[in-house]
C-alpha cells in the first residue's frame, strides 16, 4: 500500500527505512524519499554480494530471495548491523530453504567469518588489535588485523588450528586480541544483535 | 590554496609519495581513526609534507562520555606528534535506533541544533582543540537549512567548518540549497573538501557523493565563481578519492584545480628563493 502521506522532508524522517525494503515500498517511487531510501538499501545489498559474491550462486543474480527475507528478518530481530552483518546472513541461512546447499560446500562459512573479520578491523574503534572468529560448523578460526602500518591494510588471516579450540555454544563466538599476537584463548564470546 | 590528497589506507601509500614528490599536492589528509594501531611516530615519518586529519568514526553525535574520553586520547597522541593544519569531523547519523546506517543519515537541522551544539562543545572540551566539521551531501529538503545551522555552529561553539564543496553541489542538484547561502560558511571556512560525485542509478535522479569519479563540470564552476572567497592565506582543499583510483585521472584533477587556484604561496616563496 502507498500511502502518499508520509513525512519526508528531512532525511530524519526516513531513518526507519532506509533498512528496510518493506518500508521502501510504501513509498511513491516517483519521489526522491523512494531514490534516497534506495540507494541506502543498495548499500547494505553491495556491502553484502560485492563482498561474498558466491552467495549469489544461492539466490540468483539479483540477490533478492536472500536480500528481502534476511532484511525483513534482520529488522524483527533488530540487529544492529555492526562488523557481524555478514554473520548474522549465514545464520539467516542456516535456517532458511538454502540450508542444505549452504553446508554442502563450506566456500559459504570461510567467505563470510573473513568479510566480518575484515569488516571488524576496518570500523572497530576499541583498543584491541585483532578478531578471532569461531563457527560451530568447521574447527577454522578467521583472525582480523587492524591496520599496524603505514603501508598496510586490515590483514585477514585463516588458520587450522593443529588442536582445534571448544566450538562456540552459538553457531558463532569471537574473542578480540589486545596485541598483534594470537597467544591466549580467553574464551567465546557471543555476537551481540 | 594548498592542495592535498585523502589518504584513508595504505594501499595508496606509494601514489601519494608520487602525487607529492611531482608536486601535484602539497600536504596530505590521513583518515586518522584507521591509524589508530599505527605508531605516531611512524606515521609522522610516512610523509614529508604537512598533515590534516579527518576524524570518520568518533560517533561524537551518538558516543557515551568514556568511549569518547578514550577515542581523544588515542587522538590526542597523533596531535601532539603531527602537528596537524586541523583536526576534522563529521556532523552525520550513524544509527538509528542502535542500528548502523550503512549509507550514513543527515541530521535534521531545525530540530537538532540545541543538542549537536552541546555535543560539538563537549567534543572540542574533550580533544581539547578546535575541530572543523564537514557539511553532508544533502538529498532531502531539510538540507536546505544546512549553511544557516553552520553559520550558527561557528559562531556559538568555536568550531570551525570543513567545506566540502562537491557536497555543496550535491545539495544544490538534490534540494536547491543556494550556493549563495553558503557565502559566509565559505568566507569563514580555511579547509575544503572536492571530489567527483555521480548520480543515482533509478530516476528522479539524485547526485551521490561517490568520490570515484572526476570533478564534474557544475563543481569546478562553483569554485571559479568563489574563488576569492575560498581561498586565503592557510587554505586547503583536500582532493577525495576512494574507489576507482587512477593516477592520471587525479593528476588530471589536480591540475584543473591548481590552474583555478595557481600555485600556493609557500610555493611561489620557495621558487622565489630559488631563482
Ligand atoms: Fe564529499
Ligand atoms: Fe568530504
Amino acid at each position: 500500500m502507498i500511502l502518499l502521506s508520509l513525512p519526508s522532508r528531512t532525511d530524519r524522517d526516513l531513518y526507519p527505512a532506509l533498512m528496510s525494503p518493506e518500508l521502501n515500498a510504501k513509498y511513491p517511487t516517483d519521489q526522491k524519499a523512494f531514490v534516497r531510501i534506495d540507494v541506502s538499501l543498495r548499500m547494505y545489498w553491495h556491502t553484502l554480494f560485492d563482498i561474498c559474491p558466491e552467495l549469489l550462486e544461492l539466490s540468483g543474480l539479483d540477490g533478492m530471495s536472500i536480500f528481502r527475507p534476511f532484511m525483513a528478518w534482520a529488522g524483527e530481530k533488530k540487529l544492529a548491523f555492526d562488523w557481524s552483518y555478514y554473520l548474522w546472513v549465514y545464520a539467516w541461512l542456516r535456517q532458511s530453504p538454502f540450508k542444505e546447499r549452504l553446508l554442502a560446500d563450506d566456500k559459504y562459512l570461510r567467505s563470510v567469518m573473513a568479510a566480518s573479520a575484515a569488516r571488524w578491523a576496518i570500523l572497530d574503534r576499541g583498543r584491541d588489535c585483532g578478531i578471532v572468529i569461531g563457527c560451530a560448523d568447521t574447527t577454522n578460526l578467521v583472525i582480523g588485523w587492524k591496520c599496524r602500518s603505514v603501508r598496510l591494510g586490515r590483514e585477514i588471516e585463516l588458520i587450522e588450528p593443529e588442536e582445534p579450540l571448544p566450538a562456540p555454544p552459538d553457531i558463532f563466538g569471537y574473542f578480540t586480541l589486545q596485541s598483534f599476537e594470537l597467544d591466549l584463548f580467553p574464551g567465546w564470546q557471543s555476537l551481540a544483535r | 590554496m594548498r592542495l592535498g590528497f585523502n589518504f584513508t589506507l595504505g594501499d595508496t601509500y606509494d601514489m601519494v609519495q608520487r602525487l607529492l614528490a611531482e608536486r601535484h599536492i602539497d600536504y596530505c589528509e590521513f583518515l586518522i581513526d584507521n591509524f589508530f594501531c599505527v605508531d605516531p611516530e611512524e606515521l609522522s615519518k610516512a610523509f614529508d609534507c604537512p598533515i590534516g586529519l579527518h576524524i570518520m568514526y568518533s560517533k561524537f553525535l551518538e558516543a557515551d562520555r568514556p568511549t569518547l574520553v578514550d577515542f581523544a586520547a588515542r587522538l590526542r597522541d597523533y596531535i601532539d606528534v603531527l602537528n596537524p593544519m586541523y583536526v576534522s569531523d563529521h556532523i552525520l547519523r550513524f544509527t538509528h535506533e542502535g542500528r548502523a546506517f550503512f549509507h550514513l543519515g543527515e541530521i535534521d537541522y531545525s530540530t537538532e541544533y540545541e543538542s549537536v551544539r552541546d555535543r560539538v562543545l563537549a567534543w572540542q572540551e574533550i580533544v581539547g582543540q578546535r575541530i572543523h566539521f564537514e557539511n553532508y551531501p544533502s538529498i532531502m529538503d531539510g538540507g536546505r537549512e544546512a549553511p544557516a545551522f553552520f553559520e550558527r555552529l561557528m559562531k556559538e561553539t568555536g568550531a570551525g567548518v570543513l567545506f566540502d564543496a562537491s557536497n555543496a553541489v550535491c545539495a544544490h542538484r538534490n534540494c536547491g540549497t543556494p550556493f549563495e547561502a553558503w557565502r559566509n560558511v565559505i568566507a569563514e571556512a580555511r579547509h575544503f573538501h572536492v571530489a567527483g560525485y555521480r548520480h543515482s542509478l533509478v530516476e528522479p535522479f539524485i547526485s551521490l557523493d561517490t568520490h570515484a569519479e572526476a570533478l564534474a563540470p557544475d563543481t569546478l564552476a562553483f569554485l571559479r565563481d568563489f574563488r576569492s572567497v575560498f581561498d586565503k592565506p592557510g587554505a586547503t582543499m583536500t582532493y577525495e578519492r576512494d574507489d576507482r583510483i587512477e593516477f592520471d585521472d587525479i593528476v588530471a584533477d589536480l591540475k584543473l584545480l591548481r590552474e583555478l587556484f595557481g600555485q600556493p604561496e609557500e610555493r611561489r616563496h620557495d621558487l622565489a628563493l630559488s631563482a
